[in-house]
């Protein structure tokens, strides 16, 4: 069970504090949510902790391990995996590829494997077209399989994004509005696949930035609200959401 | 007869370099000016090795195939921490050292005197003089190349190396490494072309820099946007088009003191065509950025 710790997070860009001493908690089975108005600091958070940002002060441990400015692929590595906000699905790539290269290690993408275990090459393959087409069919993209990414609607593609993400077996998944832009239904759908995720797995931490509280409301355990680079409230989902400062700075109730 | 078997050849020649350069700029979106460098390096050590070490053509070779590798490797380390215009750059560079050391090593290269009388290969006891047992080993070399690079490129290495080019961020975050399937793409590339270095030199007999100049890196890299990147058909195609094209023009009955020029703005005025129609090859499946 791996949780991540966050502690005393600061970043400045261009003499401007964006992150400022932020410190939290997020706990494996537990999906937390991270809500705030825009420019908050809430994305350049999640940078942070893949290391798309250099940290300058302050320290991130995931599980025991500090991964603070790790390369972003060790990072990854280490199970922390990422929905952008811009999506960013392999747009040449097909469906089925994008999710393939997903379930591969870094042990089988060196150019001489196939070589050396030309034998097991096929089984191994079978394995990881099973494990694709399971999660194409996840997130109901098994028909477009074929289809070059770039061509699929929006909303297919976040869904191709987010069957990516679980094909790649993260224990930490950071979710940057994964319902921004999708229709109702389709809302649903994630939120559904979301309460999946974390009743089928409760080792798995879910961090979730999301602007619909609809959406926090229903699946959120905690909720952390920053504003202007800071945590300003932090607490159970109804505790945070019924606050007087936050519905005024940020709810506009 | 010749002429067309000669057309052959060098036609092998230039598929073996387009596909080794295919893995960098079509699979991994890398736009790389110094692909030429690494088939003159090929083509330096293999002769010299057989020359002043008197080894025999296949070991000379290889040996110069690992040579070449450890100089695309030291060249990407660099080069490696740019993308995009910067890389390029960088690479262009690298195009200008390479050729002046050529150019000016005096003594071990004889500079723009060239090297002559290069020994043809011996294979299992047999010379290969003849234009026929060129092609035929030319074909075998290829034949080989393909087949790994195929493998290569259909290898979770190849998929990964996709999704490098495609969004390197999002690639990043799923855990491949840039630096390590980008160096071993760059690696592989070099390699390939310094075989074909030194099929060249053993084949012509004599090499001087000016075969491995920035021109010729920026025709290969022509070929691959004429023909298209990120598929094994695009080097194919774009190889055979760019070298039968300036040789059918011979073909055209122009008048003798205009001929060379008109063949050549012809030719530019083709590509150009080409890439207001298809921007992404004859047979690609993306545009290049």
């Amino acid at each position: 069970m791996k949780g991540l710790k966050i502690k005393k997070l600061s970043k400045a860009m261009n003499g401007l504090k964006i992150v400022e001493q932020v410190t939290a908690n997020f706990l494996p089975g537990r999906i937390t949510a991270l809500i705030g108005p825009n420019g908050a600091g809430k994305t350049t958070l999640f940078h942070l902790i893949t290391s798309e940002l250099k940290v300058d002060k302050g320290e991130i441990v995931y599980g025991d391990e500090t991964i603070t400015n790790l390369p972003p692929y060790l990072v990854a590595r280490k199970g922390v995996g990422r929905l952008f906000q811009d999506i960013r699905v392999f747009g040449n790539m097909t469906a089925f590829e994008n999710v393939a290269t997903a379930c591969y290690g870094p042990c089988f993408e060196t150019p001489w494997f196939p070589f050396f275990n030309l034998k097991r090459m096929k089984s191994i393959n079978n394995d990881i077209r099973e494990r694709a087409f399971h999660w194409l069919n996840f997130v109901d993209l098994a028909e477009k399989k074929d289809h070059p990414a770039a061509s699929l609607s929006y909303g297919q593609q976040k869904l191709l994004a987010i069957a990516r993400l679980l094909a790649g077996g993260f224990s930490l998944l950071l979710l940057d509005e994964p319902t921004a832009g999708l229709n109702p239904v389709m809302i649903k759908n994630v939120l559904r696949l979301l309460e999946k995720i974390i009743t089928e797995d409760r080792s798995k931490t879910v961090i979730l930035v999301e602007h619909n509280m609809g959406v926090v409301n229903e699946v959120a355990d905690w909720v952390y609200f920053m504003n202007e680079g800071r945590i300003a409230f932090f607490g159970r989902t109804d505790h945070v959401l019924g606050d007087k400062e936050v519905r005024e700075i940020y709810l506009g109730l | 007869m010749n002429y067309v078997l000669h057309l052959l050849i060098m036609i092998g020649i230039y598929l073996i370099l387009s596909y080794g350069l295919n893995l960098v700029v079509g699979f991994g979106g890398l736009l790389s000016l110094c692909h030429a460098v690494f088939y003159g390096i090929g083509a330096y050590t293999g002769t010299l090795l057989m020359i002043k070490a008197g080894l025999p053509f296949l070991p000379a070779i290889f040996l110069g195939m690992v040579i070449t590798g450890l100089f695309a490797l030291i060249v990407g380390l660099p080069a490696l921490r740019f993308r995009g215009d910067s890389f390029v750059l960088v690479t262009l560079g690298f195009q200008m050292i390479v050729f002046t050391i050529l150019y000016n090593w005096i003594d071990l290269t004889r500079g723009p005197y060239g090297i002559p009388g290069i020994p043809r290969p011996v294979i299992a006891g047999v010379e290969v003089t003849e234009l026929y047992q060129y092609f035929i080993l030319v074909s075998l070399f290829l034949v080989v190349i393909v087949a790994i690079l195929f493998v290569v490129c259909r290898s979770p290495f190849g998929l990964a190396l996709k999704a490098l080019r495609d969004d390197e961020m999002a690639a990043e975050g799923l855990g491949k490494s840039p630096v390590h399937l980008f160096l071993y793409a760059f690696v592989i590339s070099g390699m390939v072309a310094s075989l074909a270095g030194g099929l060249y030199a053993t084949y012509v007999t004599y090499i001087d820099p000016t075969s491995f100049t920035l021109d010729e890196s920026i025709f290969l890299l022509a070929i691959l946007l004429v023909g298209g990147t990120g598929n094994m058909i695009g080097p194919l195609v774009g190889t055979v088009f760019m070298i039968l094209l300036p040789e059918a023009l011979r073909f055209l009955g122009l008048p003798d003191t205009v001929a060379p020029n008109v063949r050549q703005m012809i030719y530019g005025l083709t590509l150009i065509t080409l890439m207001f129609l298809r921007p992404q090859g004859i047979a690609g499946e993306f545009k290049l950025r």
